[in-house]
């Protein structure tokens, strides 16, 4: 495989809880970069669905993102509120925690939510503002547990933020509650976020194998759950590496062995399954995993049988973050679509080596965003198709490219069995749409215009 | 094909089946513990006086804004000139949040880099990063020109982009002659439209002030150009089309100084090119020369509009977003005032035409009660609009109305609007508020319709009114931008859209007597 870059091994460090090295690699000035730690803190917590997230800053942060995810939710609805302490400049230059205090205290008289998670912005970690402290003081107060994300956007990337909400996590959280007696214990499905309900799909197959779900972090998640998770039996790490240091942190602390797994593609889905079966040390289920992932795999591959006959041989581009990266390969391989480019900036060492098992020789690694870069791969790669985020999906278009949405807001669930049918579903659909003819020719009067070439 | 034999079903009516309730049901003991007629009662308190009273005395929280930051503006602001590169000085979060929410409203690509500020330019500033963004992004972008605005984080550290700008020259990383404009946008104060203002400001006089040459306000003849027109923060690119149109039909020339519509509108070639369209650059300092201004967004422009009656000492007429009947005949008689030029037939037909339409559909929008969200001009141009048409505004959300100007106030511009109509007198004006106040409005004091951006959806199911989309930003339907909503023609669609929505309601609302086919 190609040798790494320098800093695709210091990122390395971003899936552990202490990094050694630097953190996540640093962005680059004058770049049209992606999301800030307080953006990726938010989008780890924001699933916990009856907490209310309050954002204490500017308006910048929570004016320009409340309510714009992609997480489902199958109850509370509160986590999808836009809470802000909205600073002017006199909270600039006379501290803004009375103003948290009484937000805080607002919040919880109003919308009695199980928690509060406050997180920190630039702003406020710029004018030091104690948010250890006004939390503390108000959970003690209320008391709820008040909880300070400590993850302002300057620190780094998104990534970076995941990990710190993660840390928020492990010391406020887990290991605050005890599940209720006659609960069922099984698995912590860490780093699923629910996205388009896949959430459900998965929880739905893993009860057909009898295994339980102990506590989602934190697709559709309830606060409740989550103080349990360290009675888990297993954890399983659902594509997010930068969340591999919690279940790392949980494993040293309560001893629950930890795996990573997807549920993007049947093979990836069936060990998925069969791991945690395998972890949680029980031959019934195993066999039980056996009988559901055989009988799974069989019809899916019947069911699939006109798609694959449309896909094969199909080229495309995968530009996405972090897991996804390489978990999204194995699901279009199984469909017959080769992938011909990948983005690895947000990919740990670990990731991109997975990538390399998963792809040929011949597949050209991304190192970078920018639109013009992924695009010049589709082009030099005459491939059939992009995948990749939303910020990008515009850009696809302009340029005539067929695209799939496979980040935080797409709508169509691509998990597990079902998923990796609607994913073929959405494929075919979006390479045999007539638009693209369409927006090939030229009009007819018009002669000049380029033919269309991919 | 045969697909459709498989039958995959979306999440929507995925998740309805039995199975998915199951789960759901099966949740419950996680969720707080509330009992149906606790929630029920939650429900009623919401509704009642009482809480709604409690809502508006909190001080502390905002819940559910309806305004963005202002480097937001700027970022559209730089868009409409031409070749320009939005340049967003702060870390790197806040750009990302700015490119997708622009193009999640006008589904389209927006170019804007980040200085990507971090912990050590924190402590040490961001003038590195600024040097080193400035030397990446023109060699990556090759924009003509860069256009810098900073966040809070730049601004609570006190960067001073004109010396690091010039810094950067001097380390000749750009040159001497390379056009750098900047605007100071900390978000802690005002909001996506004084950001636009900053950064259009900003731009105007950068520009003028190097091309070395001064201004002779009315000598555009020579110059071949006539009036500047500005539109402010747009989220149409269908209005600078109708006013294209409008002027077009005047026949006279014109300059609009910041023009977005390129970028946003752009054709699939096959080809993504990062910049379109645009106000040339070299237009802007003979734009000094032209006739007079118009400006479509008073509340929105007001630094550019008394940079350009001041410094360009030009005359300025200032309008508020120009729809309904009445709107419109400013907009036309200001133009025929400020070009000498009569008021083309065309239009007068035009307008006859919109005025007919009004009259068939009137029946069905007298007496009908809204409630509207959005920025200052666009909520005066609506509040017109309802007004002429015999639908009652009541509640009128504006939470970036002005705050800290003292001329004209948006509030009272408003409120007088209303006093003089008495389909306005049971309106009330709610400055600085958010979507949480007027979820406690439409709870309390049932409307018809509600008129905004997409965020207002949460409160109006809440509150089962429908919703007319209009404004910034609209994320949720498709298209809607497209259309212009001034001028006759938008006067036309925007009735559309609501008397339609009306109907819509009607239908779905009545089975047996009442679902009738004629309307
Ligand atoms: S970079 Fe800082 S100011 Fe910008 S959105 Fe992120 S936390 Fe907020």
């Amino acid at each position: 495989m190609d040798p790494l870059r320098q800093d695709e091994f210091d990122s390395q460090a971003c899936g552990s809880i202490a990094p050694k090295a630097k953190p996540c690699p640093r962005p680059k000035p004058g770049e049209a970069a992606g999301g800030c730690s307080f953006d990726g803190a938010q989008i780890t917590l924001l699933p916990i669905m009856d907490a209310a997230h309050l954002v204490h800053g500017p308006i910048a942060c929570a004016g320009n993102s409340w309510e714009s995810r992609g997480a489902l939710s199958s109850g509370p609805s509160l986590s999808q509120y836009g809470f802000a302490t909205d600073l002017t400049d006199s909270d600039i230059i006379f501290g803004g925690e009375k103003k948290l205090k009484d937000s805080i205290d607002y919040i919880a008289g109003r919308f009695a939510p199980p928690a509060i998670f406050v997180y920190s912005t630039c702003v406020t970690a710029l004018i030091g503002e104690d948010m250890d402290a006004v939390c503390k003081e108000a959970a003690d107060r209320i008391g709820i547990p008040v909880i300070p994300v400590n993850s302002p956007g300057f620190v780094g990337s998104k990534n970076l933020g995941n990990r710190l909400a993660g840390d928020a996590l492990l010391q406020y959280v887990i290991g605050t509650g005890e599940p209720e007696p006659e609960t069922d214990l099984g698995v912590n499905l860490i780093g699923e976020y629910n996205i388009a309900g896949e959430m459900w799909d998965i929880e739905k197959l893993m009860n057909s194998a009898g295994i339980a779900v102990t506590s989602r972090i934190t697709g559709d998640a309830r606060y409740k759950e989550i103080t349990w998770a360290h009675r888990a039996r297993v954890n399983m790490v659902v594509c997010s590496r930068a969340l591999l240091g919690l279940a790392k942190e949980m494993e040293a602390r309560y001893g629950i062995p930890y795996f990573e797994g997807s549920f993007y593609g049947a093979k990836e889905t069936t060990y998925s399954l069969r791991q945690m079966a395998y972890l949680m040390n029980d031959r019934e289920m195993e066999r039980r995993v056996d009988r559901l992932t055989e009988r799974e795999e069989a019809r899916l591959s019947q069911e699939l049988r006109p798609y694959r006959k449309l896909l094969r041989g199909k080229r495309a581009v995968l530009y996405t973050g972090g897991v996804k990266s390489w978990s999204v390969i194995s699901a279009l391989k199984e469909l017959g679509v080769q992938v011909v480019g990948v983005g690895t900036n947000k990919s740990t060492e670990d990731d991109v080596r997975r990538i390399a098992d998963r792809v040929g020789d011949d597949t050209e690694y991304i190192p970078e965003g920018g639109a013009s870069r992924m695009i010049k791969t589709v082009r030099e790669r005459k491939a059939d198709i992009m995948i990749a985020g939303g910020r990008n999906m515009y850009v696809a278009m302009k340029e005539q490219i067929p695209f799939i949405d496979i980040n935080q807001e797409r709508h169509k669930a691509y998990a597990g069995y079902e998923g990796l049918l609607r994913l073929a579903k959405e494929l075919t659909y979006s390479l045999t749409n007539p638009i693209w003819k369409l927006a090939a020719s030229p009009a007819p009067w018009d002669k000049e215009a380029p033919p269309y070439d991919r | 094909m045969s697909m459709d034999e498989l039958n995959i079903k979306d999440n929507t009516s995925l998740f309805k089946e039995e199975r998915y309730v199951q789960q759901r049901e099966n949740k419950k003991p996680f969720e707080a513990p509330c009992s149906e007629q606790e929630t029920a009662e939650a429900l009623a308190y919401s509704k009642s006086a009482e809480y709604m009273e409690k809502n508006f005395s909190r001080q502390n929280v905002v819940i559910n804004p309806h305004k963005a930051c202002q480097p937001l503006g700027s970022v559209m602001a730089a868009l409409g000139f031409e070749k320009t590169l939005p340049f967003v000085h702060g870390s790197q979060g806040c750009n990302a949040y700015f490119r997708s929410h622009l193009s999640r409203h006008f589904k389209e690509p927006t170019p804007s880099v980040s200085t990507s500020m971090t912990e050590d330019a924190a402590v040490f500033g961001g003038m590195n990063n600024l040097i080193d963004g400035l030397e990446n992004s023109v060699a990556l972008y090759k924009p003509e020109m860069v256009a810098i605005c900073t966040t809070c984080m730049a601004e609570v550290i006190g960067d001073d982009l004109n010396s690091f700008i010039g810094n950067a020259r001097i380390k000749g990383v750009i040159s001497e002659e390379y056009p750098v404009a900047y605007c100071n946008t900390p978000s802690f104060v005002g909001s996506h439209i004084t950001g636009y203002d900053a950064m259009i400001k900003g731009i105007l006089s950068y520009l003028y002030t190097r091309s070395g040459t001064r201004g002779k306000p009315g000598s555009g003849a020579e110059s071949g150009e006539k009036l500047n027109v500005m539109l402010g923060f747009e989220p149409y690119t269908g209005n600078f089309a109708e006013l294209r149109k409008i002027l077009g039909a005047f026949d006279t020339k014109y300059t609009i100084l910041g023009d977005h519509s390129g970028n946003y509108d752009s054709p699939a070639t096959g080809e993504y090119e990062y910049y379109y369209g645009g106000t040339k650059l070299a237009d802007v300092p003979q734009a000094a020369n032209a006739l007079a201004t118009l400006s479509l967004q008073k509340y929105t422009l007001k630094k550019t509009q008394e940079y350009i009656s001041g410094t360009w000492n030009q005359q300025l007429a200032a309008l508020s977003t120009p729809l309904g009947i009445k709107g419109t005949d400013t907009l036309l008689d200001t133009i025929s005032e400020l070009t000498g030029l009569p008021i083309p037939a065309i239009l007068t037909e035009e307008r006859g035409r919109v005025v007919d339409a009004l009259m068939d559909s009137h029946p069905y929008l007298h007496g009908k009660r809204v409630a509207l969200v959005g920025d200052p001009d666009l909520l005066i141009g609506l509040i017109g609009f309802c007004l002429e048409t015999g639908m009652e505004p009541v509640h009128i959300v504006c939470s970036n109305g002005d705050v800290d100007y003292n001329e004209v106030k948006f509030k009272d511009e408003a409120e007088a609007l209303l006093a003089a109509s008495p389909y306005g007198s049971e309106a009330t004006v709610h400055v600085g508020k958010d979507l949480w106040h007027m979820r406690s409005l439409l709870l309390n004091d049932q409307v018809d319709l509600a008129i905004g951006s997409s965020h207002l959806k949460f409160a109006a199911k809440d509150a089962e009114v429908p919703l007319v989309r209009v404004g910034f930003p609209i994320f949720d339907r498709h298209h809607m931008h497209r259309y212009p909503i001034i001028g006759y023609q938008g006067t036309l669609n925007l009735l559309s859209l609501i008397v339609n929505t009306i109907l819509q309601q009607l239908d779905d609302h009545n089975s047996g007597f009442n679902f009738e086919l004629v309307r």
